[in-house]
C-alpha cells in the first residue's frame, strides 16, 4: 500500500500549534492528499532521520498578506480504503484551518483564530462519489476543483518552483533535468492514475486533453492481482522487477525468426519500472501463453508481472509518442518523470487555494539526499518546503 | 460420422490403386463444371458424361508401391486447375485457389454472326482479355486436422495445376509460435504431396491481398458500428494511401501507397495473442474461438472501472466521457477483494477483448493521423468478423476522431494472407482484373467465414441434395467418404437443417442487434442471439469472367446505383423476403414441372426450396452476410440457386407454350401498349401468378390491352413519339436501339437477352427461335431479323451482303451477360458492350441522341435502372405488378404503366 509511510508519521506537537491546508485527490484506486503544515516536527520517516532542519516558521511580509514558511506533504490511501484516510485526516484535524501561535506579531485584524474549515478543495472522481462521506463524518465539504486543470497547475508549479523535479530514466540512471522556464511549454503531460490521460499543455491554466487509455496502473494492478494474487500494487512493482517478461511474451524473434520488421524509431517511451528497454522487442505481450500448454500457475508471478508491466507502459508510451506531434523534432522527444508524480492532482487543488506564491528560491525538498535512485525509491514523496500566504479565514 | 470419415478416409481409398492402377476409372465429379476431383473408390460413383472429366492417361504412381498412400500421377490434366496458396496459421489453414472455367460454348451461330457484326472476332476477344475466366475459391481447414487438408489438395489435384515446379506458394505468421509453422509442415507437404512449400513474405501476401481485395471487389470493405454493418464503395482512384492494420498475435500498422508499395509504420504488442494468452490464463480457455465465444456473454462493467464507479454514476461530460466509458481496464479488480474464480470468465473474456481491441483502434487512428492517411482497414485472424471487436474498434476511431474517422473491415478478411501467397504467383493473371468481371456466387457448399471450418464447395449435386434432405442420407452416400466430412462442417446449411428451421415467412426482425456501444454499454441482447458465428460473413466463390464490360451507354458509371429500392430499410426487407418466401413452393412447382415432374426433379426440387429458404433465413439474420444486399442480388441469388440444383430453366415449359400463343405487333402505341401488357406475364410477381391460375396470359394480356388507357401512370409517350419522327420537327433516325427484352411471351420485339435463364426471361439463345417464329407472321419482322442475321436462310449471305439485303433495320441479338430478372450495367457481356461501343465513337461528335437504349419489364426498368442515366436516349417501359413498388415509385397502383422516355442530354 502507498500509503505506508504514513504509519510512521509522529506528531510531536499538538495539531492546534500548526496552520495546515488540506487539499485531495481522490482517484479511483488511490487517495492522495496534500497538506501544508508550518510545524516545525516533520513526519519522520525511517529514511528521513536526519532530514529534520531548523526550519523556524519565519514571516516575511507581502503586499497581500502574510508568507508563512511551511512544507507540503504528500500521503497516499487506497480509495477502498477511504476511512483510513478521514481517520488520519481527523486525527490530525487536518480539516481544521487555522492560524494561531504562530509567532506573528498579533495584530487586530492578524489574529488568526482557529477555524473550522468547511471547504476542503478536493478533485479526481471521488471527490463526487464521496462528498456525502465527508460532510457526514467531517462535517466538512468538499470544494471540488476540475480534475485536469488540477493536474496541470500542480504539473507547472513543480516544474517551475521545485528544482530537480523532472529526470529522465535512461539505463537504470536517474538524469535530473534543468528545465528552462522560458522554455517549458508546450509539453505534453502523461497521467497515469487507473486510466491514463494525455494533455497538452500550453501555459498556466492552458490545456487540453489529447489523449487517453483505459489501459493504465488499474489495469496493471487489477489484472496483476487476478494474474499473481498478489496483495498490493507496491508488491506487484517490485515482483515485476525480478521477473523475466521473455518466458510469457513473445518476442519479435519468436515471430520473425530474428529479421527485425520493425523499422519505426520509437520516440517517446513511458516506462514504469523505467528499465528504459525498447518496446520493439515484444511482438505480441503474453503471446506465448498461446501457444504453451502451461496453466497460470506454472508460470512464475513475476514473471507475469514484468509482462503485464511492459504491455502497460509500453503502450501508454506508444499512444503518447503520437500526441507529440506538436513537438518539432520527434526525434528529440524524451520521457521525463516527475518526483511528484502521483500527486499532481492533489497538489493542483491544493494551488487551488491560491495560496502558495511561486518563489522558485524559497522552494526546496526536504530531505534531499543522496538516495538509490533506484528500488524503493519510485514514489519519492519528497516534502517540499515552501512559503505560504497566510491570508484566508481572517480577511472574509 | 467421424469414424466414418476415418473408415473410408481418402487415404484408405487411394489403398485400392494399389491393385488396380490399371483400372482407374474414376471421373471427375463435378457440378456446373465446377471441378471436383475425386480419387478413385469403387465403382458406384456418380456420373455425368456431360461433366469434365480427369484425363487419366498416363496416370502413374508415384513413388513406392509399397505406400500406404501413394500419390498418383495424372500428368495430362486439362487446365482447369490452377494456383493453390495457403495460410498456415495457428489455428486455420485458410486456402485459396483458382479453377479455370471456360465460358459454355453456347449458340455458336448467333454469337459469331453477332460478333462479325460488331467486328468481335474470338480471336479479338482473346487478346482484348488476356485474364482467364475461372473461379477464385476460398477454403478453411483447422491447422490441427492438416490431414483433411492434403486430403482435399489431394483429392483436388491442386497441386499439381500447370505449376511444373510443384511448389505452393504460403503465408504464414506463425514461425516459431505453432513450432514451426510453415517449416514444420514442409515435411509433410513433401512427403505427402510431393511438394514443397514456398513461404511468402508476410507483409508483401497482406498487401498484396488487400489490394486485390479494394480494387476487385466492389462492396468488400465496410464499417461496422453498433452491430450494424454498411458497405462502403471504395475510389479505385481513391484508395491509396491507407493503413491496413493487421492483427495477428502482434499489430502491424502498414502504410500502403500502392501495389507493391509499402512501409510497416506502426504496431503494437497488445494483440491477439495477448488477448489469446492473458485470456487462456485468465479463463482456462482451450481455445481462441471458444474465449471469443464466452465474450458474447460477459459484461465487462464486473470488472472494468468505468467512468460511472469513480464519479460516483456521473458522466464526466466535460472530456465527452459517459458513465459507460472504460476509465480503468481491470480497474476494478484492485478494489474488491475477489480471488480470479470469483470472476466470471464471460466478464474477464469481454473485458480483455474491449481492451485490446479498443487499444488498437486507438493506436491505428493516432498512426493515420500522424501520417494524414484518411483510410484505416483492419484484418487478421483476431477480428473473425466479431462483432464486439468491430464495433470496439470503430468505436475507438470514432471517439479518438470526434467521428472524422472510420475503421474499416474487409468480408475476406480471413482470407488476406492466403490471396496474398495466392498474388505472389507469376503467371496468376488477376493483376489486372476489374470489378466489374467479378461476381460472386454462394454455392451452398462455399465456406461461410465464422470460427466454424469448413470443407470445399459441395461437389456433387445429388449429393447436395441428399444432404440438404438430412445428415442421415449423408451417410448413404457412396461416392467415398471425402465430402460428407466436409459437408458435415457446413456448419450454417448444418444447423438449418438440423434445427429443422422452415421458412415459412421470414418474422420480422428483432430490434437492431447492437452490440452496445455508444459508451461500453453492456450488451442490450446477450446470449444465442449474440453467437460469434452469426456476426460472420459468408464469402463466396469469386467468379472471374473476363469479358464482362461496364455498359458504355451509362452516363456516368461511377455514381450508377442500379438499386431503386434500398433494403437497408428493414421494413422493405422484410417485405421482400416475405414475396420471397411465399412464391417459393410455385417456383418450385414450376421447376419441377421444368424437368419433366420426375421423382429426381422432386428431389432436387425440395432440395433447391431448403436451400433457397435457409439463404433467405441467413440473410434476413445478416442481411450483409453476402454483401451488400439488393433486390438484384436477391433475385439473383434464386436463380443461381437454381442453377446450383441443376434447374437450368425453370420455365421452359411455360415460356414456349406462351410464346407459341402470341406473336407480333408493330405499331408505335400498339408495341409500346403490348410491352406493357405483355409484361404482365411475369413469374415474379406473386399477383401475377395468381391471375394466371384463373386464367391463361393471353386472355388477361387482351384484357389488360382493353383497360390500358393512356394516360399511363408515367406517360412520356407524346415526347418519344415526337423524337420517333412523329411529330413535325425532323429527327435524325436512332443509329441503333439497344432494347432489353424481359418476360418471353407476348412482346417480341428483341435485341438484348439474358445469358442465362431467370424466371421466365427470355433468354438469348431461345431468341432467334423465337424471332424466326414471329417473323413468319410478319414481314418488317423478317426483314429485319434477315438483315440482322438471326434467320437461318439469311446466314448464307450476311458476310458478303449484309447492308443491302433490304432496308430493313437489322435486328440482332445479343446476351448481356445476367442471368438474373434484374441488370446491373456495370456488369455486361462484352458483346453488350460491343455493340454499345460504337456509341463511344459517336459520342465524341455530341450526336448520341441517335442512339437508344429501351430498357423493359418490372426487373430491369424499375427494380433496377428505374433511376439510371443514359448517355443516349432512354425508354423505360414495364407494368408494376406490384402494390407496394407502384406506391413507393410511382405514387400509383398495381397494373399501372411505365413508359419513362429520357433524352439524351
Amino acid at each position: 500500500m502507498e500509503g505506508d509511510r504514513i504509519e510512521e508519521v509522529r506528531l510531536v506537537h499538538s495539531p492546534v500549534d500548526e496552520i495546515s491546508h488540506l487539499a485531495l485527490d481522490i482517484g479511483g484506486s488511490l487517495i492522495k492528499m496534500v497538506y501544508f503544515s508550518t510545524s516545525r516536527e516533520q513526519p519522520i520517516d525511517k529514511t528521513q532521520i536526519n532530514a529534520s532542519r531548523d526550519s523556524h516558521a519565519v514571516s516575511r511580509s507581502s503586499k497581500d498578506g502574510h508568507l508563512l514558511n511551511g512544507r507540503l506533504y504528500f500521503l497516499k490511501f487506497e480509495t477502498s480504503k477511504i476511512n483510513e484516510c478521514l481517520d488520519f485526516i481527523s486525527s490530525k484535524q487536518l480539516h481544521y484551518r487555522g492560524l494561531q501561535h504562530c509567532g506573528f506579531p498579533a495584530s487586530d485584524k492578524n489574529i488568526i483564530k482557529l477555524t473550522f474549515s468547511t471547504m476542503v478543495k478536493a478533485t479526481g472522481g471521488g471527490a463526487f462519489k464521496f462528498a456525502d462521506l465527508f460532510k457526514e463524518k467531517l462535517g466538512i465539504s468538499l470544494d471540488k476543483v476540475e480534475e485536469m486543470s488540477s493536474l496541470v497547475s500542480g504539473a507547472n508549479f513543480l516544474l517551475k518552483a521545485v528544482p530537480s523535479e523532472a529526470f529522465t530514466y535512461v539505463n537504470g540512471q536517474r538524469n535530473y533535468v534543468q528545465i528552462d522556464h522560458n522554455d517549458l511549454y508546450p509539453y505534453l503531460l502523461v497521467n497515469i492514475g487507473s486510466g491514463v490521460s494525455m494533455i497538452k499543455v500550453d501555459g498556466d491554466g492552458k490545456y487540453e486533453r489529447v489523449s487517453g487509455t483505459s489501459v493504465g496502473g488499474g489495469t496493471f494492478w487489477g489484472l496483476g492481482k487476478l494474474l499473481t494474487k498478489c496483495k498490493s500494487f507496491d508488491d506487484l512493482l517490485e515482483m515485476s522487477h525480478q521477473g523475466n517478461n521473455r518466458v510469457i511474451d513473445m518476442l519479435v524473434g519468436d515471430i520473425y525468426g530474428g529479421m527485425d520488421y520493425l523499422k519505426v524509431p520509437v520516440h517517446f517511451l513511458v516506462t514504469w519500472e523505467q528499465i528504459g528497454l525498447s518496446s520493439t522487442a515484444i511482438a505480441s505481450s503474453f503471446g506465448k501463453a498461446v501457444s504453451e500448454n502451461r496453466e497460470l500457475e506454472e508460470y512464475r508471478p513475476e514473471d507475469v508481472a514484468r509482462s503485464l508491466l511492459r504491455m502497460i507502459s509500453n503502450n501508454i508510451g506508444q499512444v503518447s509518442s503520437h500526441k507529440l506531434d506538436f513537438c518539432e523534432s520527434k526525434g528529440e522527444a524524451k520521457a521525463m518523470f516527475l518526483r511528484h508524480e502521483g500527486f499532481l492532482g492533489a497538489l493542483g487543488a491544493f494551488m487551488n487555494y491560491q495560496l502558495v506564491e511561486e518563489f522558485p528560491d524559497t522552494i526546496h525538498l526536504a530531505g534531499e539526499k543522496n538516495r538509490n535512485p533506484l528500488v524503493g525509491d519510485l514514489n519519492d514523496n519528497g516534502v517540499i518546503e515552501c512559503c505560504v500566504q497566510a491570508r484566508p479565514a481572517v480577511e472574509d | 460420422m467421424d469414424g466414418l470419415r476415418k473408415d473410408q478416409s481418402l487415404v484408405g481409398a487411394t489403398d485400392n490403386i494399389n491393385e488396380e492402377t490399371n483400372n482407374i476409372t474414376q471421373k471427375v465429379i463435378s457440378e456446373g463444371g465446377e471441378e471436383t476431383m475425386v480419387p478413385p473408390v469403387g465403382n458406384s460413383i456418380h456420373r455425368s458424361s456431360s461433366r469434365p472429366q480427369l484425363d487419366l492417361s498416363g496416370a502413374a504412381i508415384q513413388g513406392n508401391f509399397e505406400e500406404r498412400d501413394p500419390t498418383i500421377l495424372l500428368p495430362n490434366q486439362s487446365d482447369d486447375i490452377s494456383h493453390l496458396a495457403l495460410d498456415i496459421g495457428g489455428s486455420l489453414i485458410k486456402l485459396v485457389y483458382f479453377s479455370r472455367h471456360e465460358d459454355r460454348v453456347v449458340n455458336d451461330k448467333r454469337k459469331k454472326s453477332a460478333k462479325e457484326r460488331f467486328g468481335v472476332s474470338n480471336g479479338n476477344i482473346r487478346r482484348t482479355f488476356p485474364i482467364l475466366g475461372g473461379r477464385l475459391h476460398f477454403v478453411k481447414f483447422e491447422t490441427a486436422k492438416i490431414n483433411e487438408c492434403l486430403e482435399f489438395i489431394h483429392s483436388k489435384q491442386l497441386h499439381r495445376g500447370d505449376n511444373d515446379n510443384a511448389v505452393i506458394k504460403v503465408y504464414t505468421m506463425f514461425e516459431k509460435a505453432t513450432g514451426g509453422g510453415a517449416y514444420k509442415f514442409a515435411d509433410l507437404f513433401k512427403e505427402k504431396l510431393g511438394v514443397s512449400i514456398e513461404k511468402e513474405d508476410e507483409m508483401d501476401c497482406l498487401v498484396a491481398g488487400a489490394n486485390f481485395l479494394l480494387k476487385a471487389i466492389r462492396h468488400e470493405a465496410f464499417t461496422h458500428k453498433e452491430g450494424h454493418k454498411e458497405f462502403v464503395q471504395i475510389d479505385h482512384n481513391d484508395l491509396y494511401p491507407y493503413l491496413l492494420v493487421n492483427i495477428g498475435s502482434g499489430v502491424s500498422m502498414i502504410k500502403v501507397d500502392g501495389d507493391g508499395k509499402f512501409q510497416r509504420v506502426s504496431g503494437t504488442n497488445v494483440g491477439g495473442g495477448t488477448y489469446w494468452g492473458l485470456g487462456r490464463l485468465l479463463t482456462k480457455c482451450k481455445s481462441f474461438d471458444e474465449l471469443l465465444e464466452l465474450s458474447q456473454r460477459g459484461d465487462n462493467s464486473s470488472i472494468d472501472m468505468l467512468v460511472g464507479d469513480i464519479y460516483g454514476g456521473l458522466d464526466y461530460s466535460k472530456i465527452g466521457l459517459s458513465a459507460s466509458t472504460i476509465a480503468s481496464s481491470f480497474g476494478k479488480a484492485i478494489s474488491e477483494n475477489k480471488e480470479i474464480e470469483d470472476y466470471r470468465p464471460e466478464d474477464i473474456s469481454l473485458s480483455l477483448l474491449r481492451m485490446i481491441s479498443y487499444n488498437i483502434g486507438q493506436i491505428s487512428y493516432l498512426t493515420a493521423l500522424q501520417l494524414g492517411i484518411k483510410r484505416i482497414f483492419f484484418g487478421g485472424f483476431f477480428i473473425r468478423g466479431h462483432a464486439y471487436t468491430m464495433d470496439t474498434i470503430s468505436f475507438a476511431i470514432q471517439f479518438w476522431s470526434k467521428g472524422g474517422a472510420q475503421a474499416m473491415f474487409l468480408r475476406h478478411e480471413g482470407f488476406l494472407g492466403a490471396l496474398g501467397a495466392f498474388m505472389s504467383y507469376e503467371k496468376h493473371g488477376l493483376d489486372d482484373l476489374m470489378v466489374h468481371q467479378l461476381v460472386e456466387r454462394f454455392p451452398m457448399g462455399a465456406p461461410y467465414t465464422g470460427g466454424k471450418i469448413h470443407g470445399p464447395p459441395l461437389g456433387d449435386l445429388n449429393e447436395k441434395a441428399r444432404w440438404i434432405q438430412g445428415p442421415d442420407l449423408v451417410c448413404s452416400n457412396q461416392k467415398g467418404t471425402y465430402f460428407i466430412c466436409n459437408l458435415l462442417q457446413i456448419s450454417w446449411m448444418e444447423k438449418f437443417v438440423r434445427k429443422g428451421i422452415k421458412i415459412t415467412a421470414p418474422v420480422p426482425t428483432a430490434s437492431p442487434r447492437t452490440t452496445g456501444l455508444g459508451g461500453f454499454e453492456a450488451p442490450s441482447s446477450k446470449g444465442d442471439t449474440l453467437r460469434c458465428d452469426e456476426s460472420n460473413l459468408n464469402v463466396g466463390v469469386l467468379h472471374l469472367v473476363p469479358s464482362l464490360e461496364v455498359f458504355p451507354l451509362l452516363a456516368d458509371p461511377k455514381t450508377y446505383e442500379p438499386n431503386t429500392i434500398d433494403l437497408a430499410d428493414p421494413n422493405e426487407l422484410e417485405y421482400w423476403f416475405t414475396v420471397l418466401s411465399e412464391h417459393l413452393p410455385d417456383l418450385v412447382d414450376k421447376a419441377v414441372a421444368s424437368e419433366g415432374g420426375t421423382d429426381d426433379a422432386r428431389r432436387r426440387g425440395d432440395a433447391f426450396a431448403r436451400a433457397f429458404s435457409a439463404h433467405l433465413a441467413r440473410l434476413m439474420e445478416e442481411p450483409a452476410a453476402y454483401g451488400k444486399l439488393s433486390l438484384a442480388n436477391l433475385l439473383e441469388l434464386r436463380e443461381e440457386c437454381l442453377r446450383e440444383f441443376n434447374f437450368f430453366d425453370a420455365y421452359s415449359t411455360i415460356k414456349h407454350r406462351e410464346n407459341e400463343a402470341s406473336l407480333a405487333e408493330t405499331r408505335l402505341l400498339t408495341l409500346i401498349e403490348g410491352v406493357l401488357a405483355a409484361n404482365i406475364f411475369d413469374w415474379g410477381s406473386r399477383a401475377c401468378v395468381d391471375l394466371y391460375h384463373k386464367g391463361t396470359i393471353i386472355e388477361i394480356y387482351r384484357m389488360s390491352r382493353k383497360k390500358m388507357q393512356r394516360p399511363w401512370r408515367v406517360d412520356d409517350f407524346d415526347a418519344f413519339k415526337e423524337r420517333m419522327g412523329f411529330g413535325d420537327k425532323k429527327h435524325q433516325r436512332h443509329k441503333r436501339a439497344l432494347l432489353f427484352v424481359d418476360n418471353s411471351g407476348a412482346d417480341v420485339v428483341v435485341l438484348v437477352a439474358n445469358s442465362l435463364p431467370a424466371l421466365n426471361d427470355v433468354t438469348a439463345m431461345e431468341l432467334p427461335e423465337i424471332v424466326a417464329e414471329a417473323a413468319k407472321h410478319c414481314d418488317i419482322l423478317r426483314g429485319a431479323a434477315e438483315a440482322g442475321g438471326l434467320l437461318m436462310d439469311a446466314m448464307i449471305n450476311i458476310q458478303d451482303s449484309p447492308r443491302e439485303k433490304s432496308s430493313s433495320t437489322p435486328l440482332m441479338v445479343v446476351e448481356n451477360g445476367c442471368g438474373s430478372p434484374c441488370i446491373d450495367l456495370r456488369q455486361v457481356s462484352s458483346e453488350l458492350a460491343a455493340a454499345a461501343k460504337d456509341a463511344d465513337l459517336v459520342c465524341c461528335f455530341n450526336i448520341l441522341y441517335i442512339y437508344l437504349v429501351i430498357l423493359e419489364g418490372m426487373g430491369r426498368a424499375l427494380h433496377t435502372n428505374y433511376n439510371a442515366r443514359f448517355k443516349c436516349d432512354a425508354l423505360k417501359l414495364a407494368m408494376v405488378k406490384n402494390q407496394r413498388l407502384a406506391e413507393k415509385l410511382i405514387k400509383g397502383n398495381i397494373y399501372d404503366c411505365v413508359c419513362r422516355y429520357e433524352p439524351a442530354n
